[in-house]
């Protein structure tokens, strides 16, 4: 410890501003790693309270998707002999329509029966509504608040609060304040509770419910109750805890939060590799010292132990900044995460606080100083191999052995020769990530002796350009590879990481564009929500007839999407017309099949046309069968064709509308697709449809145009992280850059001394430092772009296997490359001008000195 | 005391080089003698040899009977930490620690108490006559006062052994004079062994015996 005081201290005291660079790494690591999962939990918590919450004394939920099923199940249910009490509920989450208050989530109940299963404890308000059921029908626009959502928002008994309905804006009168607590808490508050037959038709379900509450009878097993009642009701149904829902919440969390840790990890890879630069540049100069120490009595390992304290004490600093960004950044994220869960899987946790656990800021402590610490671990060994007598002469000192660059040669070679057998021969996952992961340690091995050959060709232009200056900064990078190569290695892997994402970046921006022309072709979308993710309200069928006779519109596609469950993963239900899309769309990118034979297979509901990423996670190919349950039977159909589809994360199926209306009991559309006649203005037919529909139903008409730009929108969301990754290219660049020439100029004293004692020009000495640093970012430049090849290609086949099975073409990013050319060389130049200033500054007299 | 027996030291590179050859050497316990030679001859490689701070390529260097060569590198610097003083030319003070702080330095790398480390740290200054610049950086001191704290520091445990590398090197004549009159006065006291390299004649004759060296070799051998 008290070396840490002495020694320590005031190297770190002199160089603080490198010192927050270099743990900025570990900070940005643990502060993703504690924001995502403290996001993840928090929503999931979230999630899981208000199930519980909501569930009261309910034993078994039976349901069917997200569809919903019709009212004679319930009649089923009941006559289950097991059953004490079964309730059916709506639920449903809608825009509170407050500023500021966010969603609000709808729980539609009979209150014939619901008081079996829930307590209803009014502090205020109309008393009969809660003990005469009959009065809640009789009064269809009464919601019920909780004392929490009323108190915010100055709402009372008799107050009104407006509410979106599939018939417009409606006035919804409150008639009674629950008190605090039960389920007053779910939500975060947000809750109403309605009548449920008001609430079919507030969301235009027809005479559908979404789920069934069941209590059980005394000494009924859940397992027996289960068993029966999925007898009674049939395989499309699911009958399971309320608790299953929650687990249910957090596997399908599991996507996101592997995207988070993927970035969470590079980002700490990002940082051991600052921080492995920084301590290995440290050792280099402070090698005068480490010789002082040694030579006084200090042995191997205190001067080991030294730096590792060093790299446990910057991990900490790390890890504690870290935490606080993280929980800082943690609310943000949730609210990401559970706008994420609400568009992609239709389900909403309302997130309101952010759960801090104590295990979690300890593990990201433990994180972040392991990783410090593994990261200094090298240069800390080779702290203790300084020699004493070299170091204390003044002069130069570091060679790269011509044995330890054989070495790493052949070492790089043997994981070329094995990633290129994974690459041929092995099929596995396994196979696939140890081939990755050895093609870019052979990168990182051949980084010393790639720079210097690189440096050598790059003499040649150097001197060209300034004879004096160039050579002498060429120089310097031939005469000390192992100083310039750890800082073309972090660069390069950072320059990697860009030209990776931004080649995924462009293929799937042209994958989606392709998609978005090819599949989302009409002239108009007539949706329940702005932006057609939505699935809250539907159509009634009935809107068919009254859209295709607007003057203008040419024809009409109806389509519904539903979430279903195949194989135990929640994947999109499609029901179209076939033939009508398949006349419509016929630029689809088809994977397996033909087009005309597979739509003409839909159409006779023969066949089911799959999405390209469903047949890649799932491993389906064509003619294989399906089995979806439904409410009403068991869709089982054969694959009739495979496309290219981005509607959803984990695959899509597309079925002839009227399979689904058999199966699942239900004609509701959740989208029109509206082509126009030859010669309509898209604005024109647009107001007709808002004029013949508004009053008397919720729509939005959208433009080709919006919605294309809402996908795109969504697409640059995601691919936001590769600017992020430039800009943490860039600092990289910086530090490193700066590292490197602080430790060359301290090298080359003497050198620069003679230089100037000769006659050269301080111009001349900034001219040769800068010169050198423009070289380093030329030689990370062209290392990093070739890596960046080699990471794009595992890259694309990284998001077939592992994100959504996505099936991308190689594209490498040239627009990226050609912008990171610019902003690395300024980089690198920016990071010359202190350390150049401060080499024409120092003194002259004391550079000459020699023994 | 030292003895060294048939003693070589190679330098590998692109050529090799032998720095030395054929070293026999004994110094007596209190023995104060000077290593002299033109520059390259060898005698900073020697000091360096004797005080641990590096293997010989051949022969045999023993320590007040024990042999260097079966020490491990840890048992090695724990001697030089406990036996040997180190006087540099350059002083090679820490420039970030203050005079009772650099004289401390090998007492807190032994482990000793913090309380006893700070008085025998006064006890050293006080010794050179510097006890009242205890709180003073390097870059505040004079030449002559840095290599003063820097005999302190290499008086740390009161070894039997110094070891001095052109300590008036970077000195004046007349600091030089001082400092060469601290280490004598030192050794009358103290009663250490002393090695003295240098290529000022007159330090040379100011020590009762001088080592000749030349091209690696002991040339001669001259006691007064």
């Amino acid at each position: 410890m008290i070396l840490l005081r002495l020694i320590s201290w005031p190297y770190a005291r002199k160089h603080l501003v490198r010192w927050l660079l270099t743990i900025g790494g570990i900070v940005l690591g643990v502060a993703l790693l504690v924001a995502m999962y403290t996001a993840n939990q928090s929503v999931v918590e979230a999630f899981n309270q208000t199930v519980d919450r909501i569930a009261g004394k309910t034993q078994l939920q039976v349901s069917a998707g997200d569809s919903g099923f019709p009212e004679e199940v319930l009649e089923r249910v009941e006559s289950a002999p097991e059953v004490r009490a079964a309730a059916p509920v709506i639920e449903q989450v809608v825009d509170s329509g407050i500023k500021g208050q966010g969603k609000l989530l709808i729980l539609a109940v009979d209150m014939t029966g619901d008081r079996s299963l829930r307590d209803y404890n009014l502090e205020g308000g109309d008393e009969d509504i809660i003990d005469d059921p009959l009065v809640f029908l009789a009064q269809p626009d009464s919601l019920i608040l909780t004392r929490e959502f009323a108190s915010r928002n100055g709402l009372s008994s008799g107050s009104k609060l407006p509410m979106q309905t599939m018939e417009g804006p409606k006035q919804f009168t409150v008639r009674g304040i629950l008190r605090s607590g039960g389920m007053t808490s779910a939500f975060g508050g947000n809750l109403a509770i309605m009548d449920i037959y008001a609430a079919q038709k507030v969301f235009g379900m027809g005479r559908r419910f979404d789920r069934i509450d069941i209590g059980l009878k005394e000494g009924v097993t859940l397992e027996q109750a289960q068993a029966s009642l999925r007898k009674v009701v049939g395989p499309g149904f699911e009958v399971e805890q309320p608790s299953s829902r929650g687990q249910h919440f957090e596997s399908l969390m599991g996507v996101y939060t592997t995207t988070m840790n993927v970035a969470s990890l590079f980002a700490l890879f990002i940082g051991m590799f600052i921080i492995y630069n920084s301590f290995a540049i440290a050792v280099t100069q402070r090698r005068a010292e480490i010789g002082i120490l040694r030579a006084l009595g200090a042995t191997r390992g205190q001067i080991r132990a030294l730096f590792l304290g060093e790299s446990a004490i910057a991990g900490l600093a790390g890890s504690a900044v870290g935490i606080v960004f993280g929980l800082l950044m943690a609310r943000t994220m949730a609210a990401n995460a559970n706008s994420m869960m609400d568009s992609v899987f239709g389900l909403s946790s309302n997130a309101d606080r952010v759960l801090v656990q104590p295990w979690l800021l300890v593990t990201a402590a433990v994180v972040g100083v392991s990783t410090s610490m593994i990261a200094a671990f090298l240069p800390a060994r080779n702290a203790a191999r300084v020699d004493p007598v070299k170091a204390l002469q003044k002069g130069r000192y570091q060679v790269l052995s011509a044995g330890e660059n054989r070495r790493r040669r052949a070492a790089a070679l043997g994981a070329i020769a094995i990633a290129a057998g994974c690459l041929l021969f092995g099929k596995s996952n396994v196979a696939f990530y140890s081939g990755y992961s050895l093609a870019m340690l052979a990168m990182l091995l051949l980084t010393p002796a790639l720079s210097l050959y690189l440096s050598r060709l790059l003499r040649g232009p150097l001197k060209l350009l300034r004879p004096v200056e160039g050579a002498l900064a060429a120089d310097s990078l031939i005469q000390s590879p192992r100083r310039t190569s750890a800082t073309v290695a972090a660069l390069m892997l950072s320059l990697a990481l860009v030209v990776g994402l931004g080649g995924l970046a462009r293929a799937s921006y042209t994958e989606i564009r392709g998609w978005l022309d090819s599949t989302f072709n009409p002239d108009l979308f007539v949706s329940t929500s702005e932006t057609v993710s939505a699935r809250t309200f539907h159509f009634p069928d009935n809107m068919l007839d009254g859209l295709r006779r607007i003057p203008g519109v040419a024809e009409v596609q109806p389509v519904r999407i539903a979430r279903v469950s195949l194989r135990g993963s929640p994947i999109m239900l499609v029901a179209i017309d076939p033939a009508s899309i398949a006349r419509r769309t016929r630029g689809q990118r088809v994977t397996a099949g033909d087009f005309d034979e597979m739509y003409r297979a839909a159409e006779e509901q023969k066949g089911l046309i799959i999405s390209d990423n469903l047949a890649e996670l799932q491993k389906l190919k064509m003619g294989d069968v399906l089995e979806i349950p439904a409410p009403a039977g068991v869709l089982r159909l054969p694959v009739a064709g495979i496309l290219q589809d981005y509607s959803n994360q984990l695959g899509t199926i597309f079925v002839d509308r009227a399979v689904y209306r058999r199966l699942w009991k239900d004609d509701s559309v959740d989208i029109f697709r509206i082509y126009l006649a030859h010669g309509a203005v898209a604005a024109d037919v647009k107001t007709r449809i808002l004029e013949r529909f508004t009053q008397e139903r919720r729509l939005f008409v959208l433009f080709n145009k919006e919605l294309r730009d809402w996908v795109m929108k969504i697409t640059d969301q995601w691919f936001g992280m590769t600017y992020v990754q430039l800009f943490v290219a860039v600092l990289v660049a910086i530090l490193g850059i700066v590292n490197t020439l602080t430790v060359s100029i301290a090298d080359r004293r003497r050198e620069l001394g003679v230089l100037r004692a000769v006659g050269g020009l301080r111009n001349q000495i900034r001219h040769t430092i800068w010169m050198e640093a423009v070289a380093i970012g030329v030689i990370g430049l062209i290392l990093g772009v070739a890596a960046g090849a080699v990471n794009l290609f595992y890259n694309v086949d990284l998001s077939r296997r592992s994100f959504a099975g996505i099936r991308l073409d190689y594209m490498f990013p040239y627009g990226i490359v050609l912008l990171l050319v610019p902003v690395i060389l300024g980089a690198a130049f920016a990071s010359a001008l202190f350390p150049a200033e401060s080499a024409v500054r120092s003194s002259l007299v004391e550079a000459l000195e020699y023994e | 005391m030292i003895l060294l027996k048939d003693v070589a030291k190679s330098f590998d590179g692109k050529r090799k080089v032998t720095a030395l050859e054929g070293i026999d050497l004994h110094v007596a316990r209190g023995e104060m003698l000077s290593l002299v030679g033109p520059s390259g001859s060898g005698k900073s490689t020697l000091l360096n040899l004797i005080g641990g701070l590096d293997r010989p390529s051949a022969g045999e260097i023993r320590i007040d009977g024990r042999a260097l060569a079966s020490l491990s590198d840890d048992d090695l610097t724990r001697l030089r930490r406990d036996k040997i003083g180190f006087i540099f030319q350059f002083f090679n003070l820490l420039p970030s620690l203050n005079c009772l702080e650099n004289v401390a330095l090998p007492l807190h790398l032994k482990g000793m108490p913090k309380k006893k480390t700070a008085e025998r740290a006064r006890e050293l200054l006080d010794l050179v006559q510097l006890g009242h610049r205890l709180d003073h950086l390097p870059d505040e001191l004079s030449g002559g006062e840095r290599q003063r704290v820097a005999i302190a520091r290499a008086l740390a445990f009161y070894p039997p052994i110094l070891l001095a590398d052109e300590p008036t090197g970077n000195l004046d004549s007349h600091t030089g004079a001082e400092i060469l009159n601290l280490i004598r006065d030192l050794h009358g006291r103290l009663g250490a062994t002393v090695l003295i390299v240098t290529h000022d004649s007159g330090v040379a004759q100011s020590c009762p015996r001088m080592v000749t060296l030349r091209d690696g070799r002991i040339e001669g051998d001259v006691r007064r």
